[in-house]
């Protein structure tokens, strides 16, 4: 993982709300979120659905672009000030040239995969509560990091849900 | 030029100036409402002027995608008229003041943060308008402009003069800015 963000040669600080991406633009970028914690989101005719966050001392990107090369519908918004290193596709692409690491990258893709399993089965959880419970024991850190709404919001409840529910927990 | 290219530019240009709308919302009202003379606008009345220009644009540009059966283009070729509209659009190394529309001056409108809010409404729709230009010719689809409705631009030119225009009024706010500090 180290040895991915050393090929960084470029930060960028985002201001809360600032955007990192917005929608329909072509970013085969990965980003490292140095400090600070960001969203990924659509957007249909003003509804916006929160995919992905992205935290500290993790990798955010748009991955569809990344992989494809082609424009990516995904929003990536700043919560609050953050400070992010950039690793390009070609600096990617020239660093998978050797074998270990390659073997590095899988390990980062496979973690990937697993998590996107997790998000398919928060998705397809029937129950409110559930959901929250799953994320919850999954990510306790989203909680320290990131405001109700936006949690709500990735939950797939309203806020007014998500505090009922914290609060029978505790 | 290639159609995803401009696209892409445009997407970009429009980006960076949701990001500086997005800073202008941390700031005070004493700020936003500071002006360097009594018939020079302030930052909220700049963006109230740019407001103005997207309620006229964005419903149009909207409906003429919708309506339009014409087919998109790998290329797409600038109009001479869409291409000199949008170059005066952009500020030059030196000044060049341009008037404005009496019914596109907002000077002492008394107007207040939603302003912002707005705006930045406007432009999540101008983004949303670029992604659905790619199912349409950006040669073939025109766009009324405010002048006249018989003085038309290219779909491909609007799009460039509206951020061109856009661009030149952040600077002006930026003057402002820097104005207020030296005051």
């Amino acid at each position: 993982m180290k040895a991915i963000l050393e090929l960084s040669q470029k930060t960028i600080t985002l201001e809360r709300n600032e955007f990192l991406k917005v929608k329909g633009s072509i970013d085969t970028n990965v980003y490292y979120v140095d400090s600070g914690s960001l969203r990924a989101f659509v957007l249909d005719d003003y509804e916006e659905q929160t995919i992905r966050f992205g935290y500290q001392d993790n990798f955010i990107a748009s991955l569809d672009s990344f992989l494809t090369g082609k424009p990516s519908e995904l929003f990536i918004q700043a919560i609050k000030r953050t400070v992010v290193k950039v690793i390009s596709r070609k600096q990617m692409d020239s660093f998978l040239q050797a074998d270990a690491n390659r073997k590095v990258w899988i390990e980062v893709l496979e973690n990937l995969v697993s998590q996107q399993i997790e998000r398919e089965i928060d998705l397809l959880t029937n129950s409110p509560r559930e959901r929250y419970l799953r994320v919850l024991n999954r990510s306790p850190q989203l909680f320290q990091e990131v405001p109700n709404r936006y949690i709500a919001n990735y939950l797939r409840m309203s806020p007014e849900t998500l505090s009922r529910l914290k609060k029978v927990k505790s | 030029m290639p159609t995803e290219k401009l696209i892409q530019l445009l997407l970009e240009q429009t980006r960076k100036i949701l990001n500086q709308a997005e800073k202008l919302k941390d700031q005070d009202l004493v700020s936003l409402t500071w002006r360097e003379a009594p018939t020079s606008w302030n930052i909220l009345e700049c963006l109230e002027h740019l407001n103005l220009y997207g309620h006229f644009y964005l419903p149009q540009i909207e409906s003429k995608i919708a309506q339009s059966t014409t087919k998109p283009e790998a290329e797409f070729r600038s109009g001479f008229l869409g291409n000199y509209f949008a170059q005066t659009m952009l500020p030059k190394e030196k000044l060049n003041k341009m008037s404005t529309f009496k019914n596109k001056n907002p000077l002492n409108a008394n107007l207040d943060k939603s302003v912002i809010d707005e705006f930045i409404h406007q432009q999540i729709k101008l983004l949303d308008l670029l992604n659905k230009a790619r199912t349409v010719s950006l040669n073939k689809v025109k766009i009324e402009t405010t002048l006249s409705r018989f003085l038309r631009l290219k779909l491909g030119d609007t799009f460039p003069f509206l951020i061109n225009h856009m661009i030149r009024h952040f600077q002006q706010i930026d003057r402002i800015q820097a104005k207020r500090k030296a005051a």
